[in-house]
């Protein structure tokens, strides 16, 4: 289709970057807004811009919010003492919607997906350590995992520093040393030194449980994984969201596959 | 099950074409390229969303039409009669709706319609490479048990994630480190455990299902067997599992064969940091067919060949009607072609009597099959498969009327008529 105001056009052009936007539905927005009232095009575009401008992520479970820290972080009726791990601002509302959960949040980001060309350290996995302990790679090293092993010349996801800095802190990741490249510095003392710091802490603040709340897909049980084996030295229980039936759903139409692993994961009565 | 008719729209040679099946034999007979195997090809759409043939969705539209339709009515799947419909449109990729609802992925519909096809290039069964065979047991597997079929796409995925940290990492000219590549590592193996547990024990069940079948087909006294080869030693997985039962298929233990699997990948590290992909695990299991002692793959007749292959799949039909407790549609595309006499009245046989259901068959020529089967009785019905005017044209051929145009059409052979795939 042709048209003959570039403007239009360009509307249209700017619609179809919203994903399951196609031209044709670009088209008919753009018609439908050049007949709306020129006060109620402005509210949408002012909404649009007020997104950008006011909304920001809460400085310590990264949701998007007006405020930081975010009222559920700001709230001390909360419980500091769990936090709850998922993936997308959209999934801690949905948590939120069940009104059954009273601790804290964090938001990753997204899951570990390398055909995405997302790795740990483009998710918010560091935050989440530190959050449990704060001596976890604090002073802007390289995260801990990585760096180290994998990019001695610096030239990595990371971009840090070169190796050694983490000495002390590296240890304390998942899989301590297993895997030290030729060119690392001494992995043994990576290991040791790490485990000393975490238990210190007074009780206060301190996060007793990490809650799994990605998604069960391939990519969620690798995140969930890498998670769990990042926590692993320290004191803190991580658990995982069971899978299996909706509630409400008639047995008789759920889909054979969650069926399956529902008895898969059965529980005792 | 009895697909009680079929109407296909722009799919492949036909523009619109309209048929009602017989519950028993439905033969579909004309010269090379009028358009009978899309017939069977429709079906398998409807059973399993693809077609049987290695083709993409995109060719089975017909030329210049911007989608594809295919509508069927099944009896015996439940109560009441389903209709099953598939549409596929180039843009935004295929649709299934079951009695007008659409489902919600493709996946739900497989299994629900279990389908068997026979067909020559099932001699590349035991011919062929592995992945012939791997392609077997994944079909059989995920139309019966379709947490099978859940296990195997996210394996496939995993998989390919986990080739994916090799390659970057190969590229780097650096090892993973263990903390990014040990994750997937471990996905991998507790995925595809699951993957070769399922197949370690369905190739238990399954050796009793293709002895026989072999008999039903082959009067010599040849048994025949498979073995699986995959990450491990079956026998290992066995003697580490709980059980320690002999030969008759103790059930692999899902830890053994999670060991077994880690330990091959550790092995394979190195290759596989070099090569950047990964270089064990189920896809690339081998499944070793036997008569006796002979390794039918290596040493075979033309004629073993044949009679495995057809074996494995009238297996595969018992397996899958235990399973499912409804007879498979059996799709047969020019399965007699290269048989010889005795072997397709044995078959024919075997069609017409009450051990299995119903089924379609394409051929060139109606005669060996108007001699075995009495196409008068409702029970059998043949139609005649003509290409007019570019178009697909199918006529119900009851026995009195056998078209002999047929016969001299079939000799004198129109192989021009076949370019019918558009090219696009």
């Amino acid at each position: 289709m042709q048209f003959t105001s570039e403007s239009v056009e360009a509307l249209v052009e700017q619609f179809t970057k919203l994903p399951t936007i196609g031209r044709k539905t670009a088209q008919r927005l753009a018609n439908y807004i050049l007949k709306m009232d020129e006060e109620a095009v402005e509210k949408i575009a002012e909404a649009l811009l007020a997104v950008k401008r006011k909304v920001q992520r809460c400085s310590t479970c990264h949701v998007v919010a007006d405020r930081d820290p975010c009222p559920i972080c700001s709230d001390s009726k909360r419980d500091p003492s769990t936090i709850c791990v998922v993936e997308e601002s959209s999934d801690l509302l949905a948590i939120e919607r069940t009104g059954e959960y009273r601790g804290r949040y964090h938001v990753l980001g997204g899951v570990i997906s390398p055909l995405d060309g997302v790795g740990p350290d483009d998710l918010r996995i560091r935050e989440l350590a530190r959050r449990i302990d704060p001596d976890f790679a604090s002073d802007g090293d390289p995260p801990p995992l990585d760096a180290v092993d994998a990019d001695p010349d610096g030239e990595g996801l990371s971009g840090g520093s070169p190796s050694g800095a983490s000495a002390t802190t590296a240890g304390a990741a998942g899989d301590p040393g297993a895997d030290a490249s030729p060119k690392d510095a001494s992995p043994e003392e990576r290991s040791n030194g790490a485990d000393a710091s975490s238990s210190e802490d007074a009780d206060e603040g301190r996060v007793n449980e990490v809650i799994l709340a990605v998604n069960p897909n391939v990519e969620g049980d690798t995140t969930a994984y890498y998670i769990s084996q990042l926590l692993e030295p320290f004191d803190v229980s991580v658990t995982r969201i069971a899978r299996g039936l909706p509630i409400g759903g008639d047995l008789e139409y759920a889909d054979e596959a969650t069926l399956s692993r529902a008895l898969e994961g059965r529980g005792d009565v | 099950m009895i697909l009680r008719s079929l109407r296909l729209r722009s799919f492949r040679a036909h523009a619109e074409t309209g048929l009602e099946f017989a519950p028993k034999v439905n033969l579909l007979y004309g010269p090379n390229g009028a358009g009978k195997t899309n017939v069977l090809e429709a079906v398998h759409y409807l059973c399993l969303t693809k077609s049987f043939t290695a083709s993409t969705d995109r060719y089975a539209v017909r030329e210049g039409a911007p989608y594809f339709e295919v509508e069927g009515t099944v009896a015996g799947v439940r109560e009441a009669p389903v209709d099953v419909r598939i549409v596929y449109v180039p843009s935004e990729g295929k649709k299934v709706f079951v009695n007008g609802a659409p489902l919600d992925r493709l996946a739900e519909i497989v299994g629900m319609l279990p389908v068997v096809v026979f067909s020559p290039e099932d001699y590349d069964l035991t011919a062929g490479g592995p992945s012939e065979r791997r392609r077997f047991v994944n079909n059989i597997l995920s139309q019966a048990r379709p947490v099978y079929m859940d296990d195997l796409l996210k394996y496939r995925r995993a998989r390919k994630q986990r080739n994916e940290v090799l390659r970057q990492y190969k590229g780097r000219r650096e090892s993973p480190p263990s903390s990014v590549l040990k994750p997937w590592t471990e996905e991998i193996v507790a995925i595809g455990s699951r993957v070769i547990q399922q197949r370690h024990d369905f190739l238990n069940t399954f050796s009793d299902y293709l002895t026989d079948a072999y008999r039903r087909i082959e009067a010599v006294a040849e048994k025949p067997s498979i073995e699986y080869d995959t990450v491990a030693d079956v026998e290992d997985l066995r003697a580490a599992g709980a059980t320690t039962e002999a030969e008759s298929g103790p059930p692999a233990s899902r830890e053994a064969v999670a060991a077994a699997f880690r330990d091959a990948l550790d092995r394979k590290r190195g290759s596989e940091e070099r090569r950047g992909t990964t270089l064990a695990g189920p896809q690339r299991d081998e499944l070793v067919f036997r008569l006796d002692d002979l390794e039918v793959r290596r040493y075979g007749s033309q004629g073993q060949h044949r009679t495995f292959g057809m074996a494995l799949k009238l297996a595969q039909f018992f397996y899958l009607r235990d399973r499912a407790d409804t007879d498979p549609l059996l799709l047969l595309d020019d399965a007699f072609g290269k048989l010889d006499r005795r072997r397709t009245d044995v078959f024919l046989q075997l069609l017409a009597s009450d051990d299995v259901g119903q089924s379609l068959i394409t051929a060139t020529q109606h005669r060996s099959f108007a001699e075995a089967l009495d196409f008068e009785t409702s029970a059998h019905r043949a139609f005649r498969v003509d290409r007019v005017e570019q178009k697909a044209r199918v006529r119900p051929a009851d026995g009195g009327t056998w078209d002999d145009r047929a016969a001299t059409d079939i000799e004198a052979g129109t192989p021009d008529d076949r370019d019918v795939v558009p090219d696009s």
